[in-house]
């Protein structure tokens, strides 16, 4: 790589992130929106630089239909269902989940890895989740249906307490 | 300068723990849903990055392919959210 390309690709990751901290942080919405399609643009340049041009003309367009959307008139708000309690339950249970896995980081080599499932392609991929990897896979399937489950219980008990209201 | 795998997976994992800061950090869920495109958006450049630097002798088309595919995700996530947001708000 190039010093042109190597100089795009870091004002781009520059940008890209500068946009997503927007989006984390600025307090109105159509301020969001734009920082949403400002990280688009900074994802676009990032894989243009990486001689992925069709992915980034499909980011871009992507990002700004995403912007476009949390920016326009249609947005509606909507307050959390989780109570206090549970939100505070699920931060912990998020930072122990983010403890195991930065503890599974820098135990792991990955600095010197080398991909050993074949030609890197979707039949790879499938062989590692299928076979290889199966149990975490199927570990992230249960995580995955027990916090659809749980959003679904959250969200009829809401509705009865909404009729009872009525 | 150059740049290698490290510093695109050092960049994917910016905008992940961006978007996980923002789908925590709000109260508003659909203002949440918006951390969803940079954690998408992470992953897209950590596949592009392998594609690009890590799977010598193969295709780099494919991890164009996945960060399409999350790309195109992503905001069709945005839009179903945005419309469940919008049909409970008017109810």
């Amino acid at each position: 790589m190039d010093s042109l390309h190597a100089i795009g690709f870091y004002v781009s990751s520059g940008v890209s992130l500068a946009g997503a901290l927007g989006v984390a942080l600025l307090p109105l919405r159509d301020q969001r929106g734009v920082a949403l399609g400002v990280a688009g643009i900074g994802l676009a340049g990032l894989y243009l630089s990486l001689s992925a041009g069709f992915a980034a003309l499909v980011a871009l367009l992507c990002y700004a239909g995403g912007a476009w959307l949390l920016a326009g008139p249609r947005y509606r708000s909507l307050e959390s269902v989780a109570g206090s309690v549970w939100r505070q339950a699920g931060a912990l249970g998020a930072a122990g989940l983010l403890a195991i896995l930065a503890y599974a980081a820098l135990r792991g080599d990955f600095a010197h890895a080398t991909f050993n499932g074949g030609t890197f392609g979707a039949a790879a991929v499938g062989r590692l989740i299928f076979a290889h990897d199966a149990l975490a896979a199927e570990a992230v399937a249960a995580l995955v249906l027990a916090a659809l489950a749980g959003a679904t219980a959250a969200w009829r008990v809401r509705e009865r307490e909404r009729d009872r209201s009525r | 300068m150059s740049v290698g795998l490290v510093a695109v997976l050092f960049v994917a994992g910016g905008l992940v723990a961006a978007g996980m800061f923002a789908a925590a950090w709000r109260r508003d869920l659909t203002a949440a849903l918006a951390g969803v495109p940079l954690m998408f958006a992470g992953a897209g450049a950590a596949f592009v990055g392998i594609a690009r630097f890590a799977a010598a002798g193969s295709s780099i088309a494919f991890g164009q392919e996945f960060a399409v595919l999350l790309a195109i995700a992503a905001v069709a996530l945005v839009a179903l959210g945005l419309g469940i947001a919008g049909r409970e708000g008017s109810r």
